[in-house]
């Protein structure tokens, strides 16, 4: 064990000491923070510049209203002179060709393609009334971007309240009667009411967002997947060179193989607590110098570094013994897939978990050994937590097959790191694994 | 007292014996060469002892001890492909695999190996900045530094220039005079005749030859004749009471087989050409290793019953 923890001493040094290491320490922090706060600084100021809109309404009742609000708009919003600039849209009516449509879409088309307009909508001829032929009940919007165009979003959310009115006109209603008749209530989010335990006073239930839903799980999943991928991952081109550049025997000749790799599995996982310790140190105090400490998921703070250990030893002495299988990089690289896609599949279930992170299949997937670590940990950062039990359950899991792979992967490492030019095969890492 | 011993050991790699019913004894304080053809089986035996590799069957006592792997502390290695962390610096690496075999503080010993063989003002260069001859003998440095009294070379000499060739020379004689056993392997003759006490040759896995130079000589007699003619090799051939005629270029030699005595030949020979000089021998090691490994050895062997046994390093 004293030789496995020299290793380890001369990994994590051999780590540490890289310019790699130490700027990517650094970058990560300042690449991810500047990134966001990038963002907001030039959310909703990209693209400033005026949108002109060409609205061709069959029905020949919406066209004007559109044009006016979108006026009412830009004065309030676009034109204001203590806000930011924003785009004014500049609604452009154009009458229907009844010749021929087809030309005219193609021509407006053009004029966008042309940069003259944004875009183009085209409301069909009973857009008031769609009931009765949906085909010519149809609104559609023409832009380069359309899915993604934030105008459309505009338009859509006008027509939703516009259309209606117009409907309540025609039936003759006065809606100026009702002037919040199309006002809308969101539901806001806010969590449970509990009690104080020392007051014994029924404490206020927290207004909940949804950042604070999604972001503490989104960090503690991001976190966990870069400490594996400073921790673990790189054991498996560092033990292929070790066995094709010959270092490996002349390590062999003083360290049973089990303690070598055992030694650059602990190295790995310094490593990553030396990272992860930076990380959430600085997480931890930016949050709070920003009075943000309430969004700290401080139960899933404590639970990281367990998981944290067990996860880079799991799948660390994987790409170990897988590195040591490997004759070149060519061979590491088509190996890499085995420990990578247990570590990347959490992120593709990582949506439904987050929507309902106490279901059963959240509660199932965390509870996988493989995919425990991240799984747990996201469902641990939500504001609806997990049962106390889960996370033991959990880690007792992720101790068994921890204490499996790297005692397989021992037997693995031990047969093949003095193994040279037998090729990685599925079968050969198999019986390598089982025989010893 | 043996420094090693090794009993009726055998490794196989799926269908192929590697090693078959070996062994050997290295006495205490001697300097034991392993020769053999490439992939008889040499490399296999020094992992095993290094407890690198396990044998399938018999025994293997290091220094008094059955192995295990604490006995690996008090041998030293150099394994024949060198191999060192290219990135750590010459003293780093030192002390590191130093370290590995002994506790406490190394770097006295290691700055004076490193004066030793004229490296101390690379100490705080990276490996990857040395040649290969300096590399190889940082290899070195790693396996002696702490102060082993068992050194295992495997090749320990390839590589390397005449100049450099003598530095480690001169230090594994220094070694075996403070008590340390050295066991090497070698492809270079002459090195194992000139510096080892014992020689054994492994070929296709089994001993075939384990003694000292001249108990191995003893066992083929004075039936080498070297000889310098004028007319050379040409002049040579088809001589009565010759076995096999080998020629080096300005030397030639002929083994005779027996029916006739080396004077007979002598003189046949100096009614062909003139002769500048010639000398009745034993066959040097490199004959016998011939002898055993060459080709015509290796196609009696091929003709005879066939065997499972098959090389393996």
């Amino acid at each position: 064990m004293l030789k496995a923890l020299k290793v380890a001493r001369r990994e994590y040094v051999a780590t540490v000491r890289t310019k790699g290491f130490i700027i990517g320490l650094v970058l990560a922090p300042v690449l991810m923070g500047g990134g966001m706060v990038v963002m907001l600084l030039t959310r909703g100021r990209v693209d400033t510049a005026d949108r002109r809109i060409a609205v061709v309404d069959r029905s020949g009742a919406v066209a004007a209203t559109l044009a006016q609000w979108a006026q009412r708009r830009n004065e309030q919003v676009a034109r204001s002179p203590s806000g930011p600039r924003r785009p004014a849209y500049v609604i452009e009516i154009v009458a229907p060709s009844d010749r021929d449509p087809m030309a005219q879409r193609l021509e407006l088309s053009n004029r966008v393609r042309r940069e003259e307009l944004r875009a183009f909508v085209e409301l069909g001829p009973a857009v008031l009334h769609p009931r009765g032929d949906t085909a010519a009940a149809h609104v559609s919007y023409h832009s380069q971007n359309s899915a993604l165009d934030e105008t459309r979003e505009w338009i859509g959310g006008q027509l939703s309240t516009l259309l209606p009115r117009l409907r309540l006109v025609e039936a003759g209603m006065d809606t100026s009667r009702v002037p919040d008749l199309f006002d809308g209530s969101a539901a806001e989010p806010r969590g449970l009411f509990t009690r104080d335990p020392s007051t014994g006073r029924v404490t206020d239930a927290p207004r909940r967002s949804e950042a604070e839903a999604i972001f503490p799980s989104m960090a503690v999943m991001f976190l966990m997947f870069i400490m594996m991928m400073m921790g673990a991952v790189p054991q498996l081109n560092a033990t292929m060179e070790e066995k094709s550049q010959r270092i490996a025997e002349m390590v062999l000749g003083s360290v049973r193989p089990f303690d070598f790799m055992l030694g650059k599995v602990i190295g790995g996982v310094a490593v990553s607590l030396t990272a992860s310790g930076v990380y959430v140190l600085l997480g931890m105090y930016t949050l709070t110098t920003l009075g943000l400490a309430g969004v700290l998921p401080y139960r899933a703070v404590a639970w990281f570094f367990p998981f944290m250990v067990l996860a880079v030893a799991m799948f660390g002495a994987l790409f170990a013994a897988l590195g040591a299988a490997c004759n070149d990089s060519a061979e590491a690289q088509s190996v890499s897939f085995v420990g990578i896609l247990p570590m990347v599949i959490p992120s593709f279930m990582m949506m439904p978990v987050l929507l309902a992170p106490n279901a059963a299949f959240a509660t199932i997937i965390s509870l996988i050994p493989p995919f425990t670590p991240i799984m747990m940990l996201m469902r641990l950062a939500t504001p609806a937590g997990v049962p106390a039990w889960e996370p033991w359950v959990g880690l007792l899991g992720v101790v068994l097959t921890t204490a499996l792979v790297v005692w397989l992967g021992g037997r693995l490492f031990r047969v093949a790191i003095l193994m040279q030019g037998t090729p990685p095969k599925p079968q050969n890492l198999v019986r390598w694994a089982i025989r010893g | 007292m043996n420094a090693v011993e090794i009993e009726n050991v055998t490794k196989t790699y799926g269908p192929v014996v590697a090693v078959s019913d070996l062994s050997l004894a290295v006495p205490e304080g001697a300097i034991y060469g392993f020769i053999g053809p490439n992939g008889s089986g040499k490399t296999t035996t020094l992992r095993m002892i290094l407890n690198i590799i396990y044998p399938d069957g018999g025994q293997i006592r290091v220094l008094g001890e059955t192995m295990h792997s604490a006995c690996t502390d008090r041998i030293g290695y150099v394994p024949e492909e060198r191999g060192l962390y290219r990135k750590m610096k010459v003293r780093e690496v030192l002390e590191y695999f130093g370290s590995l075999k002994r506790n406490g503080r190394l770097r006295k010993d290691v700055d004076a190996w490193l004066e030793r063989f004229d490296l101390a003002e690379w100490a705080d260069k990276k490996v990857e900045a040395l040649s290969k001859g300096m590399a190889q003998k940082v290899q070195f440095i790693a396996a002696v530094v702490s102060r082993p009294p068992l050194l295992v070379l495997d090749e320990p000499f390839s590589g390397l220039d005449p100049v450099n060739a003598d530095v480690l020379r001169q230090a594994i004689l220094d070694l075996r005079a403070e008590g340390t056993t050295v066991l090497f392997s070698t492809h270079d003759m002459n090195v194992a005749e000139r510096m080892c006490d014992t020689i054994l040759m492994i070929f296709r896995g089994r001993k075939v030859l384990d003694g000292t130079l001249s108990e191995i000589q003893d066992r083929y007699g004075a039936d080498t004749v070297r000889v310098r003619t004028e007319a050379g090799a040409a002049a040579l051939e088809n001589l009565a009471g010759v076995d096999k005629l080998t020629d080096f270029g300005q030397v030639q030699e002929l083994r005779l087989d027996g029916t006739r005595d080396a004077q007979a030949v002598v003189v046949d020979i100096l009614g062909r050409t003139r002769v500048s000089s010639f000398e009745v021998m034993r066959p040097t090691l490199r004959d016998v290793f011939v002898r055993i490994a060459g080709p015509e050895a290796r196609e009696a062997a091929e003709a005879g019953p066939r065997t499972r046994e098959a090389s393996h390093a």
